[in-house]
């Protein structure tokens, strides 16, 4: 096809009214705040991270709705960028290296302690703020300023919980199951010394990520005879599975998995509640009627079921505290202010409840949010009705 | 000596699946001369099969197992004879072509089926208890199963024309192209053969442990492994070198622990291939 001199003069008048078009946007004062998300949106534990997808994606277009990030006045739209971080230190490092490269200054995430190792010298390098999950025992500290806990790790909600499982099942001895990289290591021993300090005798077993048949694994924990076992953060896959060897090898104790929620997709592998018989584990929210609203609220704006794990409602709050913050500090671009905003935050969700600022004595800063938690329960085969905790405080 | 006996148990369990999916894996390999990187991938398809099979059409388990057979072969057979057959003396081509295949069918599997693991589980539950001894009755129809796949494998590589002419064809091309062989139409056949077995073993093992897009990377892992204990392209290294496998596996994890387990397994690797690289069975490195 041959180029005419009209068809070059069409192509420079609609490239000079798209130019027009972006001119007079800008001139509107419309500006984007990109907020990116780091998680586990693949592998066995994809369903914290689409849970946090999800969280981030909801409070986006609930803040463009209610028009609340505003900068000099002018209006700011909240996008969303996320990328898989595949539960590695690499591929944590990789997104917030692609993030820095799109210049977001703002990342909600990682997930796993693996990950946030990958994540945090890419964000301090490039002054960006993060509000992460992980129970890692550096999860944050002094030395990263701008990375703040989106809720407590163990040391915050461990106690309580093993406190109702033992005056629920009387156990003597528990033995500790996690996968061997840092999103085991420094959960387990938190944990375990939660568990002595409860007159509760605790071992630890690690396996490598990605082992796909515990049957080994299960016959070397049945030898150490231990009255309960705590899957610990061993990813919701790999719990069902384990759930499900350990009751085939004979194993009648309570089970329990004090990382992190993810129950219904441990029983669906499991093979149901009856598999999993007694049970306990740690809710991050307590789904309230007033927590139910916010996913009332997602599935009128997004058009779908909220996430399935029980993370989004932690998430969602949490990512609302940041958001509070950049309105407040009025700048999408300086990290360092939107920081001592959310500092200064009082902690409240209006769906959630009221909390704290916890870290201080674990990890040397006051930067972990600390809402009110759950304790999950089965009994006998039976779901119980989630237990209530008050927000974890002082640690 | 309870412990000793469950701890066999359980890798004679764990040898019989891996040596199921390690004989496709090495077929391929010994016939094509091609390392099928999409081995795990037919693994999780003929799960997600047999799940789908069971969940939207209602088949009973069985057909829905012999349905994920016949589907991830029908699927191999078309891939190596419109795709890989082309460049299959182009050893990177293919490298690239099969690790396409699988980023696809795992990309394709978590958009269609989501990340999560559906409830898909055995039919049959319950467990054989005897003198402190136990296996699940799954896991016994597993084995049993994957015992009966191995030996058809054998008597159709060692007691069939078909089987003949695919070892006619992995010895010297050259000369059974002469001969009147027609790599053209065995070609797909083997690969179909390699891939409904990996099929198969999805179906069958992904109920009892759980179902995932990304099972599959694992499970080509551990078929890398065996083969290269076994010695690549060899059907009886394979098979020994899988209960090798099962047996270290097991028993490492048992007395030593998750971690150092997979590092003793890894250490045996190691060593074998600085003793005999051409692995346990292993004639030769196949020449281009």
């Amino acid at each position: 096809m041959k180029i005419t001199r009209r068809d070059f003069a069409m192509a420079g008048a609609a490239l000079a009214a798209l130019g027009t078009l972006a001119g007079s946007a800008a001139a509107a004062g419309i500006q984007e705040l990109k907020i990116g998300v780091v998680g586990v949106l693949s592998g066995p534990a994809a369903q914290w991270g689409l849970a946090l997808k999800g969280a981030v994606e909801f409070v986006a277009a609930e803040a463009n709705r209610d028009g609340l990030i505003k900068i000099d006045g002018a209006p700011c739209q909240v996008s969303v960028v996320a990328i898989d971080s595949k539960y590695t230190a690499e591929g944590g490092a990789a997104a917030a290296n692609a993030l820095a490269g799109q210049g977001v200054k703002f990342i909600i995430g990682a997930i796993g302690s693996p990950e946030l190792t990958g994540v945090k010298p890419i964000a301090k390098r490039n002054s960006m703020l993060v509000l992460a999950s992980s129970y890692a025992k550096d999860a944050i500290g002094p030395q990263w300023p701008l990375v703040f806990h989106v809720g407590p790790g163990p040391s915050g909600w461990a106690d309580p919980i093993i406190k109702i499982a033992k005056q629920k099942f009387g156990m003597k001895s528990v033995v500790l199951v996690a996968p061997n990289d840092q999103g085991g290591t420094d959960i387990v021993p938190v944990e375990a010394e939660a568990y002595k300090k409860n007159g509760i005798a605790a071992t630890e077993e690690y396996y490598q990520r990605g082992t796909t048949n515990f049957a080994p694994l299960v016959t070397r924990i049945m030898n150490e005879k231990p009255e309960a076992v705590d899957l610990a953060s061993s990813p919701t896959g790999d719990a069902g599975i384990l759930v499900k060897q350990l009751r085939q090898a004979g194993f009648e104790g309570p089970i329990g998995r004090l990382g992190g929620p993810g129950y219904s997709e441990i029983s669906r592998v499991a093979g149901g509640d009856s598999v999993l018989k007694n049970f306990y584990w740690y809710e991050p929210i307590v789904v309230d009627e007033k927590a139910q609203m916010i996913a009332d609220d997602y599935k009128k704006m997004m058009g779908a079921d909220r996430p399935e794990n029980n993370l989004f409602f932690q998430w969602a709050a949490g990512v609302r505290m940041v958001l509070k913050a950049i309105a407040k500090a009025g700048t999408i671009t300086d990290t360092a202010k939107v920081a001592e905003a959310l500092r200064s935050l009082p902690v409240t969700d209006p769906n959630i409840g009221t909390g704290h600022w916890i870290g201080q004595e674990f990890f040397g800063v006051n930067q972990e949010l600390s809402f009110p938690f759950g304790v999950g329960l089965i009994t006998d085969g039976q779901l119980q009705p989630i237990t209530r905790v008050e927000a974890a405080t002082g640690k | 000596m309870e412990g000793i006996v469950a701890t066999i148990l359980i890798g004679v369990s764990l040898g019989a699946q891996y040596a199921l999916l390690a004989l496709g894996f090495t077929l391929i390999f010994g016939i094509l001369g091609v390392v099928n990187f999409a081995h795990g991938g037919f693994y999780v398809l003929g799960g997600y099969l047999a799940y789908a099979s069971m969940a939207f059409l209602g088949t009973p388990y069985l057909i829905a197992v012999i349905l994920a057979a016949l589907g991830t072969a029908a699927l191999g057979y078309l891939f190596e004879r419109f795709l890989l057959d082309r460049l299959v003396d182009d050893h990177l081509s293919t490298l690239m072509l099969t690790l396409g295949l699988y980023l696809m069918m795992s990309s394709s599997l978590l958009a269609v089926f989501g990340p999560q693991s559906p409830a898909f589980t055995f039919p049959l539950t319950g467990v054989l208890r005897w003198h402190g001894f136990f296996i699940p009755i799954e896991n016994l129809v597993v084995l049993v199963v994957c015992l009966v796949g191995i030996s058809s494998v054998y008597a159709l590589i060692y007691r069939s024309d078909f089987g003949r002419a695919l070892r006619a064809l992995a010895d010297d091309r050259a000369v059974a192209t002469a001969q009147g062989l027609r790599p053209k139409l065995l070609f797909p056949a083997a690969f179909a053969l390699a891939t409904g077995l990996a099929g198969l073993t999805g179906a069958l093992v992904t109920p009892i442990l759980s179902l995932a897009p990304h099972v599959g990377d694992p499970v080509l892992a551990t078929s890398f492994l065996i083969v290269i204990l076994g010695g690549l392209g060899s059907i009886g290294g394979a098979t020994a070198a899988a209960f090798i496998v099962g047996m270290v596996e097991a028993f490492s994890a048992v007395y030593l622990g998750g971690s150092k387990g997979a590092l003793v397994l890894f250490v045996l690797v190691l060593l074998m291939l600085v003793v005999k690289p051409s692995g346990l069975f292993g004639q030769r490195v196949r020449g281009a």
